[in-house]
């Protein structure tokens, strides 16, 4: 006989119970030491520095990006099966109102006129670019600067990213609180206007992704452009989000916290969705890439020909599409391996591994070269690039353990919650 | 409910001696019901059965026994096997080439090599959007028609749809069959089971036995009916076959007419914003001395490409500057300066080093000659060709003003100081008084086959039939044939043409006066 388990939470433990307490000052500390050794070893330089600290933070903010999207969805399609996990990305998707505090370190200079990290905001930056790239004189290249000063100067760029945080932090702080309220009233109301309110959500957030990717990254170049390079964007934080509530999920699992709700069958469909977002992200990857290879215009090509005939980028192009497309691709094909949690646990943190180097390979070729330096794979530099890693991760932990602090780590009263109990894949 | 029940019993009855048991099929009223039973007849050892639902139930899979199908891994080696078909397809078609062997060589079905914006021939990135769609497809075909096999379809009937109550699976009603085909199967015994395990209702299955023989109508009838289907194409294909004065029918008018941009093509109706460029075109034109692909040796060798000696090669670069800017701007620079004196010592007087006459190239000359010459020139080169003497005739009318197709066995033409190897070539080239250039037409391998050929039938001195007397009483037509007979058998051929040519001619003459 099939037997209906009834919507009721029965895991002993359903909150971080207390541990959050001892690790927000121990990951703030790693934090603080990771950025700050980071910085020192990277001598000062600005550049480097910078370079370096976006590409940890556009990792973190991207997994907290899809999470939010993840949240959003969710409701969009009225998901049932997902209850178990959705608190997690609820919760990871508030991390972005406190991540803002973390983006002051790019936009103050930004603000104070450098261009160690945005070389738009300095003047004469279209000839170094083509000096650098095309090899056109000054006076064949287009007026630029002015047309793009209109968008990429300094308080226009800053007021954008107001804008993204309000948003973000809006959507994420209203998804959390009704859900938290209804984990005390039970209102089934709750669950209807999340409903209503992702709708519209949905399409203002579609387009702060979008502007944002502009912003963040492809800014970084402010000579080239790709239509495509926001849904690459998407793709990866996506993918990554995935992997992180995945992650989450396990970790939580093991250490004894909600036991009893989230089953084999919920990290099945992650599984599934990460199977299908590694073939998203290698189809947009190459869409972008194939398009420029193809019409083969020097304002396009010149980014793609940097990271392909420099030989340290070469390989890392190379290690991208081997390892974030054809490696998880036929390894989390099979059923077997997506119900094997401690595959998941490992795929989880390879793919994560794979979305920082993709986000390395988006921004650091920038910084090499606008150095001059030749990158080489595993050279010098590795270890200003892990010192700001594991900073960065620390005072992501500590952000969301600020956030979580004693919230319930599942949906208690969801009206879905018996759906997503019973939830069975085929 | 209860006619049709009673309608089943009536069919069964009348068909028991035509018919025989497959199967007993129980009907449960739920999911669950069905599952337990399920679970039932397996651990009873039961493994020849199948279960019926509306929809897919949870957990039936395990308690019918199934195992995991294998279609993914169908699916998964049809996928590899269509990356390789979809590369090397590509690969074969594009003209790709292994060891400097290109597959535009093959004799039978060739590559086509196909030069798109400077890549390679065959490039990995270009092909990728291709073989994915390959992918796609055949995955698609491989799990369809792999669940087909699988599943041992197409089938035209089923016994169980002889039991009507068999019909609410598809609506509302769970079902077990159990098939007799089962070692544990025994009618008596596994129908109190079925009872035992909660079913609803108990029926036999039976599968009809009489005669399966066609009506012998439907042969006759799919005869005609195949008939029928051929009128389509056979009224089109005639119609294809005959010749029509009526206007082309356009069936898809903006496919013929398509709104896009021409390369090159002064577009003079655009309307205004609608131009890419000031000049009305939609390209930029090539660069002022770009030499197409391909055409690089054009400057090297005068000798092959132009006719002209070594020694002279300086004035055929400027000659051949000259023509290509012509046929940028369609219109000749020079065409208002007073004519050069011919310089006939530029002319080659022997072939190339690149061509070499044999029996194969002077037959590839006769048969691009009668292509592209004969029509005025004739087929014996007498300058008699079709389009001449219907020029001739409304000249006769005063209604054309044409000037007669050189004989190409003119004293003049002959004359191998006034007409040298490298002159002919380039008469053929770039044309000469009223005849227009075929370098366009014909590529140069061909245009000197052309030349080999035309020394040829200058070699066995055809008379001109209209020309003088004089002339005729030069050369009598006795010789012509003695030469004919004389030479090797593919100038024979030419020869023969050339007599029925000549004969033609004539009565055309007459009948003309």
């Amino acid at each position: 006989m099939h037997e209906t388990r009834p919507a009721k939470i029965t895991s002993p433990i359903v909150t971080l119970g207390g541990a959050q307490v001892k690790t927000i000052p121990i990951a703030l500390i790693v934090g603080a030491v990771g950025i700050g050794l980071a910085l020192v070893l990277s001598g000062f330089s600005m550049t480097r520095f910078l370079h370096i600290y976006l590409v940890n933070y556009a990792f973190v903010l991207t997994m907290c990006i899809g999470c939010l999207f993840f949240v959003t969805i969710s409701h969009l399609t009225r998901a049932g099966w997902n209850v178990t996990v959705r608190r997690i990305a609820e919760l990871y998707a508030m991390c972005l109102l406190p991540l803002a505090i973390l983006f002051l370190p790019i936009l103050i200079p930004v603000l104070l006129g450098y261009d160690d990290l945005y070389v738009w905001n300095a003047a004469g930056w279209s000839t170094h670019n083509a000096e650098l790239y095309n090899g056109l004189t000054v006076e064949q290249l287009p007026p630029l600067e002015q047309l793009k000063y209109q968008f990429l100067n300094p308080y226009f760029f800053a007021g954008r990213w107001v804008v993204y945080f309000l948003i973000w932090g809006t959507m994420g702080w209203y998804f959390l609180s009704r859900s938290l309220k209804q984990d005390q009233l039970g209102d089934k109301n709750l669950t209807a206007k999340m409903q209503a309110f992702s709708a519209p959500a949905m399409i203002v957030f579609a387009a702060s992704l979008v502007f944002s990717s502009f912003d963040l990254l492809m800014s970084l170049e402010p000579l080239w452009f790709s239509t495509m390079f926001p849904v690459y964007f998407f793709a990866g934080s996506i993918l990554s989000a995935l992997a992180l509530i995945t992650l989450t999920a396990l970790w939580l699992q093991r250490s004894g916290r909600v036991t009893d709700e989230i089953t084999i069958e919920h990290y099945h469909d992650m599984g599934k969705l990460m199977h299908g977002f590694i073939v998203f992200w290698g189809y947009i990857a190459f869409s972008q890439f194939m398009l420029i290879w193809y019409a083969n215009i020097p304002e396009e090509t010149f980014w793609y020909e940097y990271r392909i005939n420099q030989d340290g980028w070469r390989s890392l192009s190379l290690l991208l599409l081997v390892g974030h497309l054809f490696v998880p691709f036929l390894a989390m094909m099979g059923r077997t391996v997506r119900r094997n949690k401690a595959f998941l646990g490992g795929a989880t943190i390879y793919l994560l591994v794979m979305h920082w180097i993709d986000m390395y390979w988006i921004i650091m070729p920038q910084c090499y070269a606008k150095d001059g330096h030749t990158f080489t794979l595993g050279g010098g530099g590795i270890f200003i690039d892990l010192a700001c890693t594991v900073g960065m991760i620390g005072f992501f932990i500590a952000i969301f353990c600020l956030v979580t602090r004693d919230k319930p780590l599942i949906a208690l009263q969801d009206p879905r919650l018996g759906e997503a109990l019973n939830h069975e894949v085929h | 409910m209860a006619e049709n029940n009673n309608d089943t019993a009536t069919m069964n009855e009348t068909n028991t001696e035509e018919s025989e048991l497959v199967g007993l099929l129980a009907q449960f009223d739920d999911p669950d019901s069905l599952v337990a039973a399920c679970n039932e007849a397996r651990e009873a050892g039961y493994t020849k059965m199948d279960a019926y639902s509306p929809f897919p139930v949870h957990g039936i899979d395990p308690a019918i026994g199934i195992k995991r199908s294998w279609l993914p891994f169908i699916v998964l080696g049809i996928a590899l096997g269509a990356v390789v078909v979809g590369l090397g397809m590509q690969f074969y078609t594009n003209g790709g080439s292994i060891g400097g062997v290109s597959t535009d060589q093959n004799p039978i079905f060739p590559g086509y090599q196909f030069k798109i914006s400077g890549k390679p021939y065959f490039s990995l990135p270009a092909n990728i959007p291709v073989t994915f769609e390959v992918i796609v497809l055949s995955s698609a075909f491989a799990t369809f028609f792999g669940m087909w096999i699988l599943n041992k379809l197409p089938r035209f009937s089923n016994p169980l749809h002889r039991v009507s109550r068999f019909k609410r699976a598809t609506n509302d009603k769970f079902f077990l069959m159990l098939e007799k085909a089962d070692e544990k199967f025994s009618e008596a015994e596994s129908r109190t089971q079925l009872d035992g395990w909660g079913a609803v209702a108990i029926e036999e299955v039976r599968q009809d036995l009489t005669d399966t023989k066609l009506p012998s109508w439907m042969p006759m009838a799919a005869l005609l009916g195949g008939l029928v289907l051929l009128i389509p194409p056979v009224a089109i294909f005639s119609v294809m076959g005959t010749t029509n004065r009526a206007p082309r029918l356009h069936v898809v008018p903006d496919m013929d007419w398509q709104h896009k941009f021409k390369t090159q093509v002064v577009q003079h109706d655009l309307p205004d914003g609608n131009r890419v460029f000031v000049d009305n075109r939609a390209m930029r034109q090539p660069v002022e001395g770009s030499v197409r692909w391909g055409d690089n040796e054009l400057q090297s060798d005068s000798e092959m490409f132009q006719g002209i000696k070594k020694e002279f090669q300086s004035s055929a670069l400027v000659k051949l500057r000259k023509s290509y800017q012509t046929s940028l701007t369609g219109q000749d620079e020079d065409a208002a300066a007073p004519a050069e004196e011919e310089n006939l010592d530029q002319w080659i007087t022997t072939f190339p080093a690149g061509f070499e006459v044999t029996k194969e190239t002077l037959e590839r000359g006769r048969e691009r000659f009668e292509i592209y010459c004969s029509a005025c020139h004739g087929y014996a080169g007498n300058g008699d060709g079709l389009v001449n003497q219907r020029a001739m005739a409304l000249n006769a009318l005063g209604k054309a003003s044409w000037t007669t197709a050189k004989s190409l066995h003119d004293p003049v033409v002959k004359d191998e100081t006034k007409n040298p190897i490298g002159r002919i070539y380039d008469t053929i080239t770039n044309g000469r008084a009223n005849m227009g250039p075929y370098k366009d037409q014909i590529p140069v391998d061909d245009r000197w086959a052309i030349v080999a050929y035309v020394k040829a039938l200058q070699e066995t001195g055809i008379v001109p039939v209209d020309a003088t007397a004089a002339a005729v009483e030069e050369t009598p037509a006795v010789e012509v044939e003695t030469i004919v007979e004389d030479e090797a058998p593919a100038t024979e051929a030419v020869g023969e043409d050339a007599a029925t040519e000549t004969e033609d001619a004539d009565t055309e003459e007459n009948s003309g006066n």
